[in-house]
């Protein structure tokens, strides 16, 4: 049997299928099966829903009608449409509104990023990648060939204010890509001035390359008391391509005694060795009695282990340094013109990191800077 | 007819005859929910009016697309401002109305049922009358909230279960039950009290017969 709220529901919505007084005739209303109970709330619902206390008087209705609609006005009047664009574009349609919402979302976050990248001076900073974007992309969108290398310009003077704050050997990795960014813009600032055509302005801007240079020169030279040997050896390079005066390696020769392979004599010339510069060995300033005579550098020193230096270079006195993997191999007992590639330790087999020696007595290869 | 949320959108949009039908179509609906709370047919006309004001002040806002959605909302705002009209009544005190005449006709619920009207009608007869509504009205109020919004649809807009279920968040069963327990709560409250008896007494009188 089923659950009296069932039944009377099947009554109600049978007497709603039927009229009451149908019902009525037919006597379904108080059939003699019917639960009493059933047959009371059914009594009950068909009272209350024809209650007159509970249906609107037709005058009123139509007053509040009327009231209704002069409120409408009213508020019409008082709301623009462009107002009310987005909450009923919301209530009309919610997917197209989430979308445009979305869409100024990430356009204020952009924008955000934008701006909060364009403070950002570190290049280990991953916003740093986003500030140089940005700085292309104005570069890319100037009107014409003179503000671009105006920007130009600017952004290299930049980088090397951003240089500035990087000179402390904990920002190692970070002062030596600066200086790479710096090298690229001062590049790409050349590039952009010879390509103006419009004469006094391309001299105007040349003359003001060259004072930057300048400057970047002077600049670059404060920093390298501070720094250490690897970024004295990129900023020195640095230095070389803007026109300074700074060292260059032509030969490393390594002379290993007959009598113990731990006593060497290291021969280095080139141009701008300065009196009292100092050996450098694989990165590291060592301790070694030297003495420059026509141009080139003789040290003598004894290695605390068996491998011999990878690389060999000078620190001058100017902070300026420069190093070379270059480098040719002779014995003591061989004739000057004789060279060897045997670094005498029983590392035959690694010559190529140590130059090779050749027949006639001249370095095998001409020593190239290693930075 | 057109479709209630076609109806709906062209309110949105503000379009005057969109909200009359609105109007015209739920009307009955929420006089009868009010009606059924307040005792006397002045205070149910003006909580009326009030509900159909918010109607135009909010329907911009609206988010309910569907009819069920929209009996729904209506009746939120309903329910609110019968409860706002009993928080104030609780503020004042309580008043004993001199007047005999024209307040205390619409009080009887019915423009019909008034003195205009009948003038042979008997102060005592329409005092009771009152009365006996005054009763099925608390009876009312002792009703859950979820149980009056089920009879205003069920018995007043005549929806189907269905569309009442989606009206209150309910499940079909769940509607059939309150249906039921709040018809079985009136009737234990109400007694075998026959509330429209008179009313329909007086209706009678006037088509000239007797009830």
């Amino acid at each position: 049997m089923k659950p009296l709220s069932e039944r009377l529901n099947d009554r109600l919505e049978r007497r709603d299928r039927r009229s009451w007084k149908e019902g009525e005739a037919q006597g379904w209303l108080h059939a003699p099966d019917r639960d009493p109970e059933i047959d009371e709330l059914v009594t009950l619902a068909r009272r209350l829903q024809s209650t007159s206390h509970l249906q609107a008087d037709p005058d009123f209705a139509s007053q509040l009608e009327r009231r209704m609609l002069i409120q409408h006005a009213a508020l019409s009047r008082k709301q623009p449409a462009h107002r009310c664009f987005f909450p009923r574009m919301w209530h009309m349609n919610p997917a197209p509104a989430i979308a445009l919402g979305f869409c100024l979302l990430v356009l204020l976050l952009g924008t955000s990023m934008l701006v909060v990248a364009a403070s950002i001076t570190n290049p280990a900073n991953p916003l740093y990648v986003l500030k140089r974007w940005e700085q292309h992309v104005q570069v890319s969108l100037s009107n014409s060939p003179t503000p671009q290398a105006e920007l130009d310009l600017q952004y290299a003077r930049e980088r090397l204010h951003t240089l500035a704050s990087l000179t402390n050997p904990a920002h190692d990795d970070a002062y030596r890509q600066a200086l790479a960014d710096l090298d690229k813009q001062m590049n790409d600032a050349t590039r952009a001035i010879s390509a103006l055509s419009v004469v006094p302005e391309r001299n105007r801007l040349r003359n003001e390359l060259s004072s930057f240079e300048a400057e970047e020169r002077h600049t670059l030279r404060t920093f390298l008391p501070q720094l250490d040997v690897p970024d004295r050896l990129v900023t020195t390079d640095e230095l070389g391509r803007l026109g300074d005066i700074v060292p260059r390696l032509l030969s490393v020769e390594i002379v290993l005694s007959v009598r113990s392979s731990r006593h060497i004599i290291i021969s280095i010339s080139g141009d701008n060795i300065q009196p009292g510069a100092q050996l450098l060995m694989d990165g590291q300033v060592m301790e070694a009695q030297g003495s420059f005579h026509n141009g080139v550098y003789v040290f003598m020193l004894s290695l605390s282990g068996n491998q011999l230096p990878r690389n060999i270079g000078i620190l001058n006195t100017d902070d300026t340094a420069a190093q070379t993997t270059t480098i040719t191999m002779k014995s003591s007992n061989e004739n000057s013109n004789s060279n060897s590639n045997s670094n005498g330790n029983g590392d035959s087999g690694n010559n190529g990191e140590h130059g090779k020696g050749n027949d006639g007595g001249k370095p095998g290869k001409a020593p190239t800077p290693d930075h | 007819m057109e479709a209630i949320s076609r109806q709906l959108d062209r309110a949105r949009r503000g379009e005057s005859e969109a909200l009359s039908m609105l109007y015209r179509q739920f009307l009955p609906g929420v006089f009868g929910y009010i009606a059924a709370r307040v005792p006397d047919r002045t205070t149910a006309e003006d909580l009326t009016s009030e509900v159909f004001l918010k109607m135009v002040e909010g329907i911009s806002h609206l988010r309910a697309t569907d009819e069920a959605g929209f009996v729904a909302w209506l009746l939120q705002i309903a329910r609110i401002t019968v409860a706002g009209y009993y928080r104030k009544r609780e503020h004042l005190p309580a008043l004993v109305s001199l007047e005999s005449d024209s307040q205390e006709e619409e009080a009887l619920g019915n423009s019909e049922v008034s003195l205009r009207s009948y003038p042979s009608q008997d102060p005592a007869e329409r005092a009771e009358t009152r009365d006996e509504w005054n009763t099925v009205v608390n009876a009312i109020n002792m009703l859950t909230e979820e149980q009056r919004q089920v009879l205003v649809g069920r018995l007043i807009l005549g929806y189907d279960v269905a569309t009442v279920a989606r009206m209150i968040g309910k499940k079909a069963n769940a509607v059939k039950a309150l249906q039921f327990r709040a018809l079985q709560s009136l009737h234990r409250l109400l007694g075998k009290r026959d509330f429209s008896e008179r009313a329909t007494r007086v209706q009678a009188r006037q088509r000239g017969g007797k009830p």
